[in-house]
């Protein structure tokens, strides 16, 4: 459907998307009817598409009736080439013909080629494909050499190929044609019918005693049935540009049938008197295959195949006003004030605020927590502190100070100087985090390259000995390895290396444990507390897990839906919690103790931004929860020796935990659940 | 990376044999018979006789199929029926010119098909990304001889810029090379660039949204660093593959590009030796295009083992 006409051996539209991600997804045929035609009746370019389908075939069938001239008459020599006019509405050929009626005769070729080549290729592929796919074994083995064999022959040469066989002629060349295609139908039903074979009901259906062809015609034909209309009607597309391609060559319609193609030939021969002849069969072909594979797009949509790419590209923090006497720490490495963060609500044209108001303060050398559930905040709040706000979100501060440098109004490149180079970035999934496509070596010697104008060599031995200090065993030889290569834990330690290049003052480790095994987060937590107190940078750590930070932080800020609703030192905050939620994450830690059940958890989960209510946004899932809760926005204030974002902070007696035996219960059983918390 | 080229050059074999059986026995039921063409009127059945024991096939068919076989393999493709020029040596001659067009082509169409599904993946959602979405949808509809025609109308035809007929002469020189075979790439070039448009942009879409991006940028690399090092190359695999599939089809549009621009190339005597039922130029038609295909897609195969080292133990 591309380049040449006929070159449709290729999958159409192949894997989209991310590398890896299968597109062989249609075996979920689960998405009923009713559902599958709301969607595709929302799909208005498809709906056109298919109307305007319609309506060449209704032109196809009235064609005797809507013209004046015969496609195929010349009324007289003299009228070649005539332009568009009164008498002939879009001109003459070289030899007086009427372009007008032989495009809406020409209708009839196109429909009744796709509709050949498609139902040959239906015919032969189907069965083929589903007798090797049920039987597997060397009849698949035999056939599907044959087949990748035949596909390997370009399309227009096997196509030519066969004719020379069967003899040109329109319906002949589209039987060629849809042999041709028939070695797609035949590897999308094979491929259709494995994926369906893996699924139970299959296996359930054998045990109920169903027949090879009953299960193959019952159970596995519908599940094949989505990608199929999708790839019949992109092929009907493909076989009209492969009639007009045949024809053309005089593979296909004769002289005296007005096909598309003939008409195209039949103007590029008198192309050096006039060239409008060859546009109105051109623009023909165009729209209609345009049509097919809006059509057919449309309907792959419908059926739910590929969501849609979201945006890419990231943002700065842009300046806001400071509220009244929030003015930045000086003392403070990291002082962040009035930081907030909208993001356009999905579906809608309006925004959400996903973070509002935050401030925060990291001490030098100091290890602060920032904990909540999912959907919290939490990891854009600490992306905005590099510039790196995931777009379509629009971040705002009135200051954020790195060691009494303003970052809010630094531009992108002006930014690249604190990234990697002031702060450290150590994210959640390593194995994500680093690029499959180079070696490690490479990856941790970027930064020094570039910040640090080392060379080659230079870099790749502090490289070697970053690796060493993050405890990787043999760094000569792992310094040349992929990421794939290595097991989790070993793959964060690289990514740990890599923050730690330019000696930053500050490192954010954002979940830096949740993707990994239980018995490796305590290593790696342990690894990450080492080099904070060893070379006393600072360190932003990002969690859901309570537990995580207890032996590690000296102060938290615990998040919830956009909001830091407490924060103080970490004996304090775990001891005497002022904001339910904090007690209800504490009651959350995986402890030491005989227990029985299951954990304590909050219920539900962080609704999302819209929902959240005025006054305090935790008040729908708080047990405590009173009728003065939701009356007015909620202050962070000082309650005991913390902050806190409850009205009710005096009144509530919260139970903590005392965070040293806490620490020492948690060691014994790695630390924490090996729950997976989404990017917040 | 080495033992993958053996495997892949091993696994080539049985398939160029395949194809080859397969064509052979398939020309077998062709129903034109080449003495009616060679003869003229005189069809006396000793003429006949004489013709196709001329033509070798009055022998059994599994004889001739072993005999065509067992040269093919040493590169000799047999002779025309109806010239007796020797099919290996008017094909390569042939078969340079239609492969310089393809390379051209497909020059064209990577790097406009690549600069533009970048350019529309770093502007997602804007216009720039609506353009490029808008016109390789619109692109992939157009057929490439009608680009191929308009273009020689334009281009050679009125304003005389390229020449609308190929002259030997005027190919003997590099520039008077490229300026014959420019036209013909540009018009398979630009319509198979919308398909590498398309399969880049939405590659590229997924890769920039992949964790190891965010860490590239928080490394405080560049951005042009992070798209052309970091983003493309993991983006490149789909497009690699489209690309395989993308060498086939240009190879097809050929045809066409040589019958409009009138060029001596493989396409035009293919189509030809199909025509008049040339056995032997057409068998050889076949294995030659068919084997560029594979051995292009051997390279391709590399190419992912260097694009994913995953692959590179497999």
């Amino acid at each position: 459907m591309n380049a040449a006409p006929i070159d449709s051996l290729e999958p159409v539209d192949a894997p989209t998307g991310t590398p890896g991600a299968e597109s062989s997804n249609t075996a979920s045929g689960g998405a009923g009817g009713s559902r599958f035609w709301a969607r595709f009746r929302r799909n208005k370019l498809a709906l056109a598409a298919g109307g305007f389908l319609l309506l060449e075939l209704f032109l196809l069938l009235v064609a005797p009736l809507i013209t004046t001239h015969d496609p195929n008459q010349a009324t007289s020599f003299a009228d070649g080439l005539v332009g568009p006019g009164t008498e002939y509405w879009w001109g003459t050929d070289s030899v007086g013909r009427d372009i007008y009626a032989r495009i809406l005769f020409g209708t009839r070729f196109a429909f009744t080629a796709g509709a050949v080549a498609v139902l040959t290729a239906l015919g032969i592929g189907i069965p083929l494909g589903l007798t090797i796919g049920f039987f597997r074994g060397w009849i698949d083995r035999v056939i599907m050499r044959v087949v990748e064999s035949v596909v390997a022959i370009p399309a227009v040469v096997l196509a030519i190929t066969i004719i020379a066989v069967v003899g040109p002629g329109l319906i002949r060349a589209m039987f060629a044609i849809g042999i041709v295609y028939s070695m797609i139908i035949t590897r999308l039903t094979r491929a259709e019918v494995f994926a369906a074979r893996e699924e139970l009901y299959v296996d359930g259906a054998r045990a109920a005693g169903a027949g090879n062809s009953r299960i193959m015609f019952r159970h596995i034909l519908p599940n094949v049935a989505p990608a199929l209309i999708v790839q019949t009607t992109l092929l009907f597309a493909t076989s009209v540009l492969a009639e007009a391609a045949l024809s053309f060559l005089g593979l296909g319609a004769t002289t005296s049938e007005a096909s598309w193609g003939r008409m195209l030939r039949s103007a590029q021969e008198s192309i050096d008197q006039s060239i409008w002849p060859a546009f109105p069969p051109g623009i023909a072909i165009f729209v209609t295959v345009v049509a097919f594979n809006v059509l057919g797009d449309g309907l792959r949509d419908a059926f739910g195949r590929e969501a849609r790419g979201g945006r890419v590209g990231v943002g700065d923090v842009e300046k806001a006003k400071a509220t009244e006497g929030n003015e930045p720490n000086p003392d403070s490495l990291v002082s962040v004030r009035d930081l907030s963060i909208r993001f356009p609500r999905p579906g809608t044209t309006e925004d959400v605020s996903v973070v509002s108001g935050v401030n925060l303060d990291i001490a030098r050398g100091e290890v602060m927590a920032l904990v909540g559930e999912s959907g919290s905040g939490k990891s854009i709040s600490a992306l905005s502190l590099l510039g790196l706000v995931p777009d379509p979100g629009r971040a705002t501060a009135s200051s954020i100070t790195l060691d009494g440098r303003e970052l809010v109004g630094l531009d992108f490149d002006q930014l690249r100087e604190i990234r990697g180079k002031e702060i450290g970035l150590i994210s959640q999934e390593p194995s994500a985090a680093l690029n499959p496509a180079y070696t490690v070596g490479r990856q941790i010697a970027e930064p020094l390259q570039y910040h640090l104008g080392m060379s080659k060599s230079e870099a790749r031995e502090r490289s070697i000995e970053l690796m060493t200090r993050v405890g990787i065993p043999t760094p000569e030889t792992r310094i040349d390895s992929f990421p794939h290569q290595f097991s989790g834990g070993m793959a964060q330690r690289v990514v740990i290396a890599m923050a730690l290049t330019c000696n930053p003052k500050l490192i954010i480790a954002d979940e830096p444990t949740t993707a990994l095994d239980v018995t490796v987060q305590g290593q790696v937590l342990d690894l990450i507390g080492d080099l904070a107190r060893d070379l006393g940078v600072s360190v932003l750590l990002i969690t859901h897990d309570l537990g995580v930070v207890a032996d590690l932080a000296t102060k938290v800020a615990v998040m919830y839906a956009g909001e830091i609703v407490e924060t103080g030192k970490l004996t304090e905050v775990f001891h005497h919690p002022q904001h339910p939620y904090t007690e209800g994450l504490i009651r959350a830690i995986p402890r030491n103790e005989s227990r029985v059940g299951d954990l304590p958890t909050i219920d539900g989960v962080v609704p999302p931004p819209w929902e959240w209510p005025d006054g305090c946004h935790f008040a729908p899932r708080c047990p405590y929860v009173a009728p003065g809760c939701l009356e007015d926005d909620v202050e962070l204030r000082p309650v005991a020796a913390s902050l806190t974002r409850c009205v009710q902070a005096e009144e509530l007696t919260l139970i903590g935990v005392n965070p040293a035996e806490l620490a020492e219960s948690t060691a014994t059983i790695g630390a924490g659940p090996g729950s997976k918390d989404g990017a917040s | 990376m080495f033992r993958l080229l053996i495997t892949r050059l091993a696994a080539a074999i049985p398939l160029m044999f395949i194809v080859a059986t397969l064509v052979f026995f398939m020309m077998q039921l062709n129903p034109v018979d080449p003495t009616a063409t060679l003869l003229g009127d005189d069809t006396s059945p000793e003429a006949v006789a004489a013709a196709r024991a001329d033509l070798g096939i009055d022998r059994p068919v599994l004889t001739q199929y072993t005999s065509w076989l067992g040269a093919a393999v040493t590169g000799d493709l047999g002779v025309s029926w109806f010239n007796g020029e020797e099919v290996t040596t008017l094909l390569t001659r042939r078969a340079k010119v239609t492969f310089s067009i393809v390379f051209g082509s497909l020059l064209i169409a990577i790097s406009l098909g690549v600069a533009m599904g970048v350019t529309a993946a770093l502007k997602a959602g804007r216009w720039q990304d609506r353009t490029v979405t808008v016109v390789s949808s619109l692109g992939i509809a157009v057929p490439n001889f009608w680009v191929a025609i308009i273009l020689a109308a334009i281009f050679a035809v009125r304003l005389r810029w390229f020449p609308a007929i190929w002259t030997n002469s005027r190919t003997e020189t590099p520039w008077g090379w490229i300026h014959t075979i420019i036209l013909p790439c540009i018009a398979l070039g630009t319509a198979s660039s919308a398909a590498i448009a398309r399969q880049t942009r939405s590659a590229m879409i997924g890769v920039l949204q992949q964790d190891y991006i965010r860490t590239a940028l928080a490394k405080g690399l560049p951005v042009r660093r992070v798209i052309y090092k970091h983003a493309l190359r993991n983006a490149a695999i789909p497009v690699v593959t489209l690309i395989g599939f993308q060498i086939s089809a240009l190879i097809g549009g050929t045809i066409f590009v040589e019958f409009i621009f009138n060029i001596p190339g493989l396409g035009t005597i293919g189509v030809e030796s199909v025509q008049r039922a040339n056995v032997p130029i057409t068998l050889g038609f076949v294995m030659i295009t068919t084997l560029v295909v594979v051995v292009a897609n051997i390279f391709l195969d590399m190419s992912y083992a260097w694009l994913n080292p995953k692959v590179r133990r497999a």
